[in-house]
């Protein structure tokens, strides 16, 4: 299974508070597949991100729904810290698009 | 100022109203009202929510509940803070008003008493919040409030989902978890659809339409309310009082119960054999529910007590 398709996956699920998608927002570090279990390197924000909880039911029912896919697996990775320079250039047009400074 | 038919002339081009030199004392009236009511049910729900929070089944979802009660705080600042620049006092309106003055609706009045209750709140009442703020956000024709709208539609969405998620987790359970969920729902459900207030064919005139302050009818919003929250609830398994019917080719939302209605709030539970009429709902909306003074005493209380410790001080 390709790794991008796991990639476009994540890119159609959106930050529950914030409109943007988890891969231009920069919190997904790496995905790996092997036999069918998904592998994700995720992080958050912050600590103590309130929408915690949303993003990883939201992450593993995306990717469950990939043909081929049997297990989602994610770890929660504080380092390296996020910072707003992990977003991509559209995830910054898009907050800026809402009157959010970025 | 302008004259009455200068103003009316802007209303009717459809162009946005920047500060209070471009209004007449009519619209600046209508305007501050619509905006009380606004902040005062952001505010109110701060303390509701938070009674409810206290009983959160997580830290996570303790934490989730804690983020919404501080966001509906920031939108009450939003309204407060434009109602200052038209010549109010944000601490007065806030600390310094009689309770039973608040606008707020009915439903913050009667206590949220569980996790569940408070879901169905955020599934509910948000989505009340959401229609009428997502109608003045598109339609209002005071600028400062509808670009101040765009973070509040954002974080209503994030109130919603977790109303949403926490009601289809909690019906998914089954048995008793599933059961204090339809009890909530029986109850929170006619409280919400109450919210839109008097229905258009008592309203004859809105003042709020005329000058674009909104864009919607009371039973527009209402039906629009509907059409959100009756599918979804039927997709996770929850009745709901109130089906869709075709006429005309349009869909129009019905409620299967007299509306209005009476109920006991203690017991929580509606009497749909029992009508009510218009004149007594207006009655009970005046006089407040049973906790409206201990909720408006959970932000006004400590306000006065510190105020007077440091004059006692100084």
């Amino acid at each position: 299974m390709a790794d991008d398709r796991l990639w476009a996956a994540l890119s159609e699920v959106r930050d529950p508070e914030m409109p943007v998608n988890l891969v231009d927002l920069g919190v997904i570090y790496g995905i790996r597949e092997a036999d069918g279990v998904v592998e994700v390197d995720l992080t958050f924000t912050a600590m103590g991100c309130p929408a915690s909880d949303f993003i990883l039911g939201d992450v593993r029912e995306r990717l469950m729904s990939e043909a081929g896919v049997r297990e989602v697996r994610i770890n929660i990775v504080w380092n390296p810290p996020w910072t707003a320079a992990r977003m991509t250039e559209a995830g910054r047009d898009a907050l800026e698009s809402w009157g959010l400074a970025v | 100022m302008p004259t009455a038919a200068e103003f009316d002339q802007t209303i009717k081009s459809g162009e946005l109203i920047e500060s209070p030199k471009e209004m007449t004392p009519e619209y600046l009236r209508e305007l501050k009202h619509t905006l009380i009511v606004s902040g005062d049910t952001e505010l109110i729900s701060a303390p509701a929510y938070y009674l409810a929070a206290k009983r959160a089944p997580s830290i996570n979802a303790f934490m989730t509940g804690i983020a919404i009660i501080q966001d509906e705080l920031a939108h009450a600042h939003i309204a407060y803070h434009i109602l200052e620049e038209l010549g109010e006092d944000q601490e007065k309106l806030i600390f310094s008003r009689d309770p039973k003055s608040f606008r707020y609706p009915y439903a913050f009045d009667v206590p949220l008493d569980t996790w569940t209750e408070l879901v169905v709140a955020n599934g509910m009442y948000d989505q009340a919040g959401f229609c009428l703020l997502g109608d003045i956000h598109d339609k209002c024709s005071y600028g400062p409030w509808k670009r101040g709208l765009n973070k509040v539609m954002l974080e209503e969405n994030f109130h919603l989902r977790n109303g949403r998620t926490w009601m289809k987790r909690i019906s998914a359970a089954g048995g008793a978890a599933k059961d204090e969920l339809q009890r909530a729902v029986d109850w929170m459900f006619p409280l919400s659809v109450e919210w839109f207030g008097l229905p258009d064919s008592m309203k004859m005139h809105s003042t709020q339409l005329e000058y674009r302050l909104k864009g919607l009818t009371n039973d527009q919003l209402r039906q629009w309310w509907l059409s959100t929250v009756v599918p979804y609830c039927e997709e996770i398994g929850v009745k709901v009082p109130a089906h869709k019917e075709t006429r005309e080719g349009k869909d129009v939302w019905e409620l299967d119960y007299p509306f209005p209605c009476e109920f006991d709030a203690e017991s929580k539970r509606w009497d749909f054999k029992k009508p009510s009429s218009w004149e007594d709902v207006l009655v009970r909306w005046r006089a407040r529910g049973p906790r409206n003074a201990e909720m408006v005493a959970l932000f006004q209380e400590e306000f006065h007590k510190f105020r007077k410790a440091h004059h006692t001080e100084s």
